[in-house]
This record gives C-alpha cells, structure tokens and sequence, in this order.
C-alpha cells in the first residue's frame, strides 16, 4: 500500500478528512481486506493510549516545590525591576558613556603623545649678525626658554690678549719689584 | 487579601483574579491544585524526573509573569498546559539540535521500519486490568523517539488537531501524519511484544 493510503486511512480515523473523502475511505476500507487492518491496528493503538495516562505525582512536597517556585519568581523580579527604574536609565548611559569617554582620552593621549614625538623637547633658534651670535633654547615640556648671547668682537679680543698680556704683567711686575 | 482568607475554598477563577494582583498566596493554591497534572505532562514528553520537575518548576514561574495575559478563554490548567508543552518542545529542539541526526530520522524519510511490520491483528490491550494497561502504555512511550512520543501526547492525551500540533512543534502537517503513523504502528507493535513477554 502507498505511504500516501495509509496516512488517509489515519486522518480519516482521526476525522481529519472531508465528508466526501470520509465516505469514500471508509467504502474503501470496508472492502479491502488489507487496508481493513491497518484501520483497525490504528484504531486500537488510538483507542489504547487514549485516555490511559499513567497518573503521576510530583515527586516534592508541596511546601519544598512552592519554595523553589517562589524564589525563582523573587529572583526573576529582583533582576527585572531595574531595568523598569530610572536607577537603571542612569546605568546604562553609565555603561555606554564609560567605555566612550575612556576611549575618547585615550585618543587624545595617544595625539598628544605622537605629536610630541614629531617635535623634539625643546627647539634650538640662532640668530647671527656680524658682531654677536644669539643662540636660543627653549624646552616645551618645561615651559621655559634661554637664550644664551655671544659677544664675537670681544671673545676675540680675548682671545688675542693672554698672548700678549703675561709678559706686560711679567714686565710690569718686574718693573715693580724693581 | 487578607492572610485568613479561606484560599482552599476559593473557586479556581477568584484564585486566578487575586494571583493577577499580585497575591503569591492564592498563585500558590493554584499551583497545589494544577502541580500533578503539569508534571506529569512533562515527565510524559521529556521521560526524565529531573528534567520534567525543572521544566514544571520554570512553567510555573512563567505562568505567574505571563498572568496578565491570561483570558480566560480556557481553563487555567488548560492554559498552564500550554505553557509546559511549549517549553519541552523548546527543550526537545534543544536535544535534538545537540546530537547528531538520528536513526529514527533517517528511517523517518526512507519510509521507517515501522512500514514493514506485518499489521498487528490481535487487539494487544484486550483484557488487561486498567492499572497494568497505563503501565504497558507507559513502558512503550519511553521506548519512543522524542519526536514520535511528542506528537502521540500532543494528539491522544492533549486532543489537538494535526493543524495545531504541527503549529506548536513547528513542522509540516505532513511531517506531523507520518510522525503519527509511525508511533502508532510502533506502539501497537510494542504493546504485542509486551503482551507476549507477559504470557510466556
């Protein structure tokens, strides 16, 4: 028989067909010994679970079961109250501002700090004329800025006089003693 | 509501309007009253103590938080029934989408092997004593695939049509006839095979 007979014959035992299709199932049934049995195999696996539950008990005493119950259902409204509160309304934005702002000063740490790495700490100005030299430090994480100025005509004036200047003192010093 | 409100005697629909309120006590006659009948619908889909008390115990606690929903249209147990089976078909779903595709859905597509059993023509249930017909039920039901023993609780004790069971276990109307047929013919298969046991 095809799978397809045999699930009409059970919707037609379970009244799920037609008046019409009803009719002509059961005609069909009635004479075809084989599909006569299935009907009635069917039939008393149906009729035989139908109705014949095995009555069960719970097996807890009411007070341990109800208690359960209970502190589940405190539970659940304990972790869904909040949410209902404006407590609630604060800590989300709580939790969704935190991680934004933290994420915000860090940026803006790491800016800083890779800018100053383009920079060096301090920056180095000269200025020369023909006369003096001119030679500026200035340090940006001190905040503080020198400038260091060099007389040229003098330093070599300088520079030329020990030369000549010990043995004037020698003489002078000499002309002294004398 | 007072605390000496006399709650055994209440009416099932004036427990069901103090609970909506918010009173823990009358909920609580309730579930004294409908606690069996919930369980057992469990225990009768899930065939595991542990798991049908687990899945009665969650039934109840959605119950309390879904009361306001509740019409009134059926019966409060009828309601809560609804509850318990929706859960163990979710859980069913859970289980099965944890292990691999099993023997019985193979035999399912091909045709199954229930196809090729010879019709059962002795009625296996006839003149045996109501209290050891439930147990031979019982004993064929776990022998079931989940599947198969969901569908045959959903049609022969909770009485739905294959439009509603197919709608709740969320398959075809086909699938839900095949899954019918099959259980049947293995349940009248198996009741045979229990008589014999029984007589030799």
């Amino acid at each position: 028989m095809k799978q397809e007979m045999e699930l009409k014959i059970q919707a037609w035992l379970d009244g799920e067909t037609s008046a019409r299709e009803s009719a002509r199932i059961s005609e069909w049934v009635a004479r075809d010994s084989e599909a006569g049995a299935l009907a009635a195999e069917l039939r008393t696996a149906r009729d035989g679970v139908t109705g014949n539950e095995l009555g069960l008990r719970l097996p807890e005493t009411r007070e341990f079961y109800w208690s359960k119950i209970e502190r589940q259902i405190q539970r659940e409204a304990a972790s869904a109250s909040p949410s209902r509160s404006g407590v609630s309304w604060l800590a989300r934005w709580r939790s969704v501002l935190l991680p934004v702002t933290g994420s915000l000063a860090f940026a803006i740490v790491m800016l800083v700090a890779v800018e100053q790495m383009k920079e060096p700490g301090f920056d180095e100005i000269s200025a020369t004329d023909s006369g003096m030299d001119a030679v500026t430090f200035h340090d940006q994480s001190a905040q503080v800025t020198v400038v260091w100025l060099q007389d040229n005509s003098q330093t070599v004036d300088a520079a030329q006089q020990p030369a000549e200047k010990p043995a004037t003192d020698e003489a002078s010093s000499e002309t002294d003693l004398e | 509501m007072s605390k000496d409100h006399d709650y055994p005697a209440s009416t099932e629909v004036e427990l069901v309007q103090m609970a909506r309120t918010g009173n823990l006590v009358a909920f609580e006659e309730l579930v004294a009253r409908h606690r069996d009948k919930i369980y057992a619908r469990a225990y009768s889909m899930m065939r595991n103590e542990d798991e049908a008390l687990d899945l009665s115990q969650d039934a109840w606690v959605k119950g309390w938080q879904r009361l306001a929903q509740f019409q009134g249209d059926s019966s409060f147990v009828t309601w809560m029934t609804r509850i318990i089976i929706n859960l163990c078909l979710d859980q069913l779903r859970k289980h099965k989408r944890q292990r691999t595709e099993s023997i019985e859905a193979l035999e399912e597509n091909a045709g199954g092997i229930e196809r090729q059993m010879p019709v059962i023509t002795p009625n296996p249930t006839e003149g045996l004593e109501r209290a050891e017909l439930r147990a031979r039920i019982d004993r064929a039901l776990a022998q079931l695939s989940p599947e198969h023993r969901a569908v045959l609780v959903l049609h022969e004790f909770e009485d739905l049509e294959y439009k509603e069971i197919a709608k709740r276990m969320k398959c075809s109307i086909g699938t839900v006839m095949s899954r019918l047929f099959y259980a049947r013919r293995r349940m009248a298969s198996l009741l045979a095979g229990l008589k014999r046991e029984n007589l030799e």
